[in-house]
């Protein structure tokens, strides 16, 4: 597989004046829908690191085409965001198939080392207040150019998503109750914005130095953005650390500082509460999505299975946020 | 039950055994990951065997106290919640969602976070 895959890269490059061997294609670990290689293409005096990321074609209705994930970061770059550069973009229909190829960026992504590793002791210090800053540019997107997103109100994606938690025909009580809880809350009033949809460590690139980029925006849609801020404080996505309530490395008050230092609108931790709840409960609805695939056949995965048993973590999450004074 | 030991739990965890001491150092950096996901699927299967039941029956002898019916499930409860059928301010009705919640994470994943500090 691998040859054949460098012999397609080999050729996509050249149609972008790239030409040299592809080496050292590997995969890396990626996320549950997507395959992501590392390579390097050997050039006349030195080798440049590239990464190659492939949709499957049968990701489930909140991903977008992988494709389009490589225009908004073009897009997002412009503004001075921080994200890799492409490089080549290939459609579906094309020998690569839904995918890019991307600016290879030194730096990791895998929370645990990140959380853990020494050498990024003092970049978490200030991670969460430039995930702010950072999150808050992406924000501000002139989203005119990126007409092919999918747009929604908080509205439309609430109700979005429990009607496909009701299609599992699982019936979850504490799901019930929270989709009651977040119809009466206050998101925020803004609207229109790109919303990057998984922000959290694991799709951002940190090195000692601290952040460095923003990657996998197969969530991405226009909506309202503060849903980002409560996205990365979601339990879920603590790895652990429960007490840092930002990302397992971060104060709320830090990451708001950042944002509110660059968005006109000024958020409150009331606001992001609201949307930790929503993104507790989005990313139980995705746990079923994903289970699903492999339940109805489209693809038998024991990590799809498995992770239809990671719904009870977001109900767990949900009651200790709204009964026992979780944070 | 009619059959010889060892027993489904512990034939899991031969399985699971024989997978962290033999297979984890061979297999390929990019499948760790997901032979680890292996083990913790056959860890869920071992403990749902093992305490599936009484969890589970735990979780219902509440739940038929609350609302008042001896034949009353999950899905009922939830289909109450959706109608707004139960006052949702009610303590034990809170009370049993915690509690539903937590049976259900002894088994999926005990090691998980909120739980652990719920417990602590």
């Amino acid at each position: 597989m691998s040859q054949e895959l460098g012999s397609l890269l080999s050729k996509k490059l050249e149609s972008e004046s790239i030409n040299g061997e592809i080496i050292n294609l590997e995969p890396l670990t990626g996320g549950a829908s997507k395959e992501i290689w590392k390579f390097e293409v050997k050039l006349k005096d030195k080798s440049e690191k590239y990464i190659l990321r492939r949709g499957s074609g049968i990701e489930g209705p909140l991903v977008i085409k992988t494709s389009d994930e490589a225009l908004i970061q073009k897009t997002v770059r412009k503004l001075g965001a921080l994200v890799p550069e492409i490089i080549s973009v290939s459609s579906l229909s094309e020998p690569l198939g839904d995918s890019y190829i991307m600016k290879f960026v030194e730096g990791e992504t895998i929370a645990r080392k990140i959380l853990r590793d020494t050498e990024y002791k003092n970049a978490l210090l200030n991670l969460a207040f430039e995930c702010g800053e950072s999150i808050a540019k992406i924000h501000q997107t002139d989203i005119a150019e990126l007409s092919f997103l999918p747009k929604k109100t908080v509205k439309e994606q609430l109700s979005d998503l429990y009607e496909t938690y009701t299609l599992f025909n699982q019936p979850s009580p504490v799901f019930e109750y929270t989709y009651l809880w977040l119809k009466e809350q206050n998101f925020g009033e803004i609207d229109d914005a790109l919303v990057h949809g998984d922000f959290r460590l694991g799709n951002i690139i940190v090195s000692q130095d601290g952040l460095q980029s923003i990657i996998d925006w197969e969530l991405a849609h226009v909506g309202n953005p503060l849903q980002d801020l409560g996205w990365i404080c979601g339990n879920s996505w603590r790895f652990g650390n429960t007490d840092k309530v930002v990302g397992g490395f971060g104060n709320l008050e830090d990451l708001l500082d950042g944002y509110n230092s660059v968005s006109e609108y000024q958020v409150d931790p009331e606001t992001v509460k609201a949307w930790q709840v929503f993104g507790t409960f989005r990313w139980g609805v995705i746990c079923l999505i994903q289970a699903s695939a492999h339940l109805n056949g489209t693809i038998n995965s024991v990590e799809k299975a498995a992770i239809g048993r990671r719904v009870s973590e977001t109900e767990i999450d949900i009651v200790d946020l709204l009964f026992l004074g979780g944070r | 039950m009619i059959f010889d030991k060892p027993d489904s739990v512990e034939l899991l965890d031969a399985v699971n055994h024989f997978l962290n001491e033999k297979i984890k150092d061979e297999v390929p950096p990019h499948l760790v990951f997901k032979l680890r996901i292996v083990e913790n699927v056959l860890n869920i299967v071992s403990r749902e065997i093992a305490l599936g039941e009484k969890l589970s029956r735990e979780v219902i002898n509440d739940l038929r106290k609350l609302i008042e019916a001896d034949t009353a499930n999950i899905k009922d409860l939830a289909l109450l919640i959706k109608e707004e059928k139960v006052d949702l301010q009610n303590e034990d009705l809170k009370n049993l969602l915690v509690k539903l919640s937590k049976n259900k994470i002894t088994i999926d994943n005990p090691n998980y976070s909120t739980f652990k500090k719920l417990v602590d």
